[in-house]
This record gives structure tokens, C-alpha cells and sequence, in this order.
């Protein structure tokens, strides 16, 4: 009697395996803080992002460029750090309970991941291209690039990086090796953004007008094609939970 | 870890995780499939996809096919062979058309005004159908590709011909013949890609005239296929679930 009391306390107490609230204020954030740039750039776009040798290009979108770089730098320090310095030193030991609850917290990550590759690859790259095609180019650092490249980029490669960690030192599913598909489907889109570099450099060099399906941007397909390895991750997961709940969903 | 510990405390408990995780799951592999198939296709089809005067009855009809069988197949090649779940070309489709109209409306237009009947998506929905009940019925990779591959190609510009026809209607403009998509594009102009960049109706066979579309159709079916096997193996590799020793990173 005693100890099923305990039982029911302690499962009153014990935190729930899936913290929605975390999820959804995840995903709200990524949302509201892209609907912000999404109206500065409709604010500002215009009105001082033609001319990049104008002052106000310096003020509203140089300076732009500049904060969030810093800021991009000390999030990423800031949370891989957290991650690393808190993992889990004996994390064979864990109960599958607590495991269960390691692998939602984990889907949460990759949530935040396929939202913030939604908002890279997707909306911010096509929007790149209506830019292009109706702005002539004048910098290298045009609105359209200090969004696309300079920030849906990293916060991806933040987020997806963030996620990789977290099965790395909190899951024993990641112990035995490093996940292949895992670290293409982190490290391809990541290349994205040095091969940014290739793109400037052939656009300063070959020409300014924009062709989209340009070979000058296969560079941005080829890793693209990475975001495929998000299939071998769902894979290595499911035979991990399968395994976690085999028993009693027989 | 005792192995005999349960993760969950009852059936009812582990049949909702396990519902809870096939969303989760879902909803990831939708929008990153989604941004990994919208990149590749804005960059390697995307000038005909963004605007009417490319649609054409040549490039346009070769070129779209090609491009867009690659991620479905990959998609497939995971969800049938491991799960036998027959949706992946429209899963991915359904994706790339997504994130095609949020930013046709929201930034085509949104951003820089381009009217929506100017820069909509082309439909890739019939082809996707067709693959995927393919599969389904016949269960066989081979012959998805040959005659999915095949119809994926042929069906593109029938799929896309209620919508382009009104737009493909000539007309005479200052002495000119030309269409009502190319009159569009004269309207509109985009400053950053001058009319020598757009690549449409080119080659001698135009002067075929009726014949055009369905040939580059049946081109286009035929590298599809190719591309089918491709990426189908593309797939099983993205697919895999190796670990390899950090010794050799």
C-alpha cells in the first residue's frame, strides 16, 4: 500500500514525457521572430536596400548584418556549450522511462530543425530569387542575402547542431558510433553556407543578373540533396522506440 | 537499465506515445523534405516554374519533369520499402507545392508585387498520384520507374494545361504576335533577369508546331525514368542507419 502510494507521487511529480508547452513556445518563437524579419524586410527593403552605397543601406542593413552575426556566434557558443557541459556521463544507466522521455525531447529538437529548414531552404532561398529577378545587384550583401544567407542559414545549422548533441550525450541509441544519415543531414545543409562563398565569388565574377537554375548555384542543390538524411534519422529513432515500447504494444 | 523496466505504464500509455510520435515524425520529415525538395527545385528548374513566359511548350515541359522526379523518388524509396506506406511522391509534392504558394503569395507578391497569375507554381500532383498508386499496386521499383517514371512526364503538361491554356492565347501587341504570358512578362519586368536570359521555345522542332509539348513530354518521361533508378538508390542510402567510429571522422 505504501509503496503504491509512493508510485502515484512519484508519477505526479515526475515530469511528463512530452513537454508540449516547450515544443509549441519552440516553434512560436521561430515563427514571430520570422514574421518580425519578414516585415522589416518589407519595410526596409525598399526603402534603403537598392542603393548599397547609401547611408541609410548602412544603417537599417549593414548594421543588421553585424548584430546578428554577433548574436548568431554567442547563441551557438552559448547553447552547444549547455548541451555539452550538462550531458550525460552515464548515460547507459538510464531508466527506459527516462530514455522515452530523452527521445520526445529529442523530436522536439528536430521539430525546431524542420522549421528552421523550412524557413532557410525554402522561404527565404525562393524569396532570394524574386529579389534577384526584380532588384539589379549591387553588393554582395544585399537585404534578401542578410536574411537568407547570414541568418535563416545559421539558425538552422544552430538548431540542427543543437539536436545532433543532444542524442549524442543524453541517448544510449547514439552511443555505439557516430550516425551517418544524422551527420549528413546536419553537416550537408550546413555546407550550404560556406559554399555561399562560391555563389559571391561567381556572381562578382561572371555576372550580376539572376538565373536561377544557373550551375553557378548547384553547389546549393548538391547539399540540398543532404536534407534526405533526415530519412535515415527517423529510421535510426524508430527502431529505438519501437524497441522501447515493443513490449507492451505486442 | 533493467531490461525488464517498462517505458510506459500501460498499453494505453504506449499506444499514445506511439501516435504522438508518428506526428512528430510526420511533421519533421514534411518540412525538411520540404526545404531540401524546394531547394533543388527553384535551382535547377525553378526560372520556368516561377514565371508564365517560361512556361513554355519546349523547356518548360523537359526540364520540370526531370527535376521534380528526384526527391520522390528517394521518398519513396524509404516510406514503401520500410514502411509500406504508398505516399511518398505526394507527401513530397504536397511539400514543395507548400512552400511554393506561401512564397509565390507572400513574397512574388508580398515583397516585390508580381501578380500570383504571373508566378504561380506549375502542378506536379497528377505525376505524384500516378507514382504512387503505381507502387502501390504493383509493389515493384522497376516498374514505378519505367511506367511511373514514363507517366510522370507524359502527364505534366496535360496536369498543367487547364491552367496555362488561357495564358498561351495569342495575341497581337504593337504589330507583334505573341502570347498573353509573354505580354505578362513585357508588363512586369523583372530588372535583374533581361528578356536574353529567358530560355523558351527554343531548337528547330518548334517548327513542328503542334507536335512540341508531347515530344518533350516523351523526353522528358524518358530521362525521368532514369532519373527514377537514380534517385531510387539515392534513397535507400539516405535511408540507411550505419554508424560509423568516430576513428574514421
Amino acid at each position: 500500500m505504501a509503496a503504491t502510494t509512493e508510485s502515484v507521487k512519484a508519477d505526479a511529480a515526475e515530469a511528463p514525457l512530452l513537454n508540449k508547452k516547450n515544443m509549441f513556445a519552440g516553434a512560436a518563437l521561430y515563427i514571430v521572430f520570422y514574421g518580425w524579419v519578414r516585415w522589416y524586410e518589407g519595410v526596409y527593403g525598399w526603402s534603403a536596400g537598392l542603393d548599397s552605397f547609401a547611408p541609410e543601406f548602412e544603417t537599417y542593413w549593414m548594421n543588421f548584418l553585424y548584430i546578428e552575426m554577433v548574436l548568431e556566434i554567442i547563441t551557438a557558443s552559448v547553447l552547444w556549450g549547455y548541451i555539452w557541459k550538462s550531458r550525460d556521463r552515464k548515460v547507459m544507466s538510464i531508466t527506459p522511462r527516462e530514455e522515452l522521455r530523452r527521445h520526445f525531447t529529442h523530436w522536439v529538437w528536430l521539430v525546431m530543425y524542420a522549421i528552421a529548414v523550412y524557413y532557410g531552404a525554402s522561404y527565404f532561398t525562393e524569396q532570394d530569387g524574386t529579389w534577384h529577378q526584380t532588384i539589379v545587384r549591387d553588393t554582395d550583401f544585399t537585404p534578401s542575402h542578410i536574411i537568407e544567407f547570414y541568418l535563416s542559414y545559421p539558425i538552422y545549422i544552430i538548431t540542427g547542431v543543437s539536436a545532433f548533441l543532444y542524442a549524442k550525450t543524453r541517448l544510449p541509441t547514439y552511443q555505439q558510433g557516430l550516425p551517418l544519415q544524422y551527420m549528413v543531414s546536419v553537416i550537408g545543409p550546413f555546407m550550404i553556407l560556406p559554399n555561399v562563398g562560391l555563389n559571391e565569388w561567381g556572381h562578382t565574377f561572371w555576372f550580376m543578373e539572376e538565373l536561377f537554375v544557373a550551375p553557378l548555384h548547384y553547389g546549393f542543390v548538391f547539399f540540398g540533396w543532404a536534407t534526405l538524411g533526415v530519412m535515415g534519422v527517423v529510421n535510426i529513432e524508430v527502431q529505438a522506440i519501437s524497441k522501447l515500447l515493443k513490449k507492451d504494444l505486442a | 537499465m533493467s531490461a525488464s523496466q517498462s517505458a510506459v505504464r500501460s498499453r494505453a500509455e504506449a499506444v499514445k506515445v506511439s501516435r504522438t510520435f508518428d506526428w512528430m515524425i510526420l511533421f519533421t520529415l514534411f518540412f525538411v523534405v520540404l526545404g531540401g525538395y524546394h531547394i533543388h527545385y527553384m535551382l535547377t528548374g525553378g526560372d520556368w516554374d516561377f514565371w508564365t513566359d517560361w512556361k513554355d511548350r519546349r523547356l518548360w515541359v523537359t526540364v520540370a519533369p526531370i527535376v521534380s522526379i528526384t526527391f520522390p523518388a528517394a521518398v519513396q524509396a524509404c516510406l514503401w520499402y520500410r514502411y509500406r506506406l504508398p505516399f511518398g511522391a505526394v507527401v513530397c509534392v504536397l511539400g514543395l507545392l507548400l512552400g511554393e504558394w506561401v512564397n509565390r503569395y507572400l513574397n512574388f507578391w508580398g515583397w516585390t508585387y508580381f501578380p500570383v497569375n504571373f508566378c504561380f507554381p506549375s502542378n506536379l500532383i497528377p505525376g505524384a498520384i500516378v507514382l504512387d498508386g503505381i507502387l502501390l499496386l504493383s509493389g515493384s521499383m522497376t516498374l514505378t520507374a519505367v511506367l511511373g517514371g514514363l507517366a510522370w512526364g507524359l502527364l505534366f503538361y496535360p496536369g498543367n494545361w487547364p491552367i496555362i491554356a488561357p495564358l498561351h492565347v495569342p495575341v497581337e501587341y504593337n504589330g507583334m504576335m505573341m502570347t498573353l504570358a509573354d505580354l505578362q512578362g513585357y508588363n512586369y519586368v523583372r530588372t535583374g533577369t533581361p528578356e536574353y536570359i529567358r530560355m523558351v521555345e527554343k531548337g528547330t522542332l518548334r517548327t513542328f508546331g503542334k507536335d512540341v509539348a508531347p515530344v518533350s513530354a516523351f523526353f522528358s518521361g524518358f530521362v525521368s525514368i532514369i532519373i527514377y533508378f537514380l534517385w531510387h538508390f539515392f534513397g535507400r542510402w539516405f535511408a540507411s542507419t550505419a554508424f560509423v567510429s568516430s576513428e574514421n571522422i
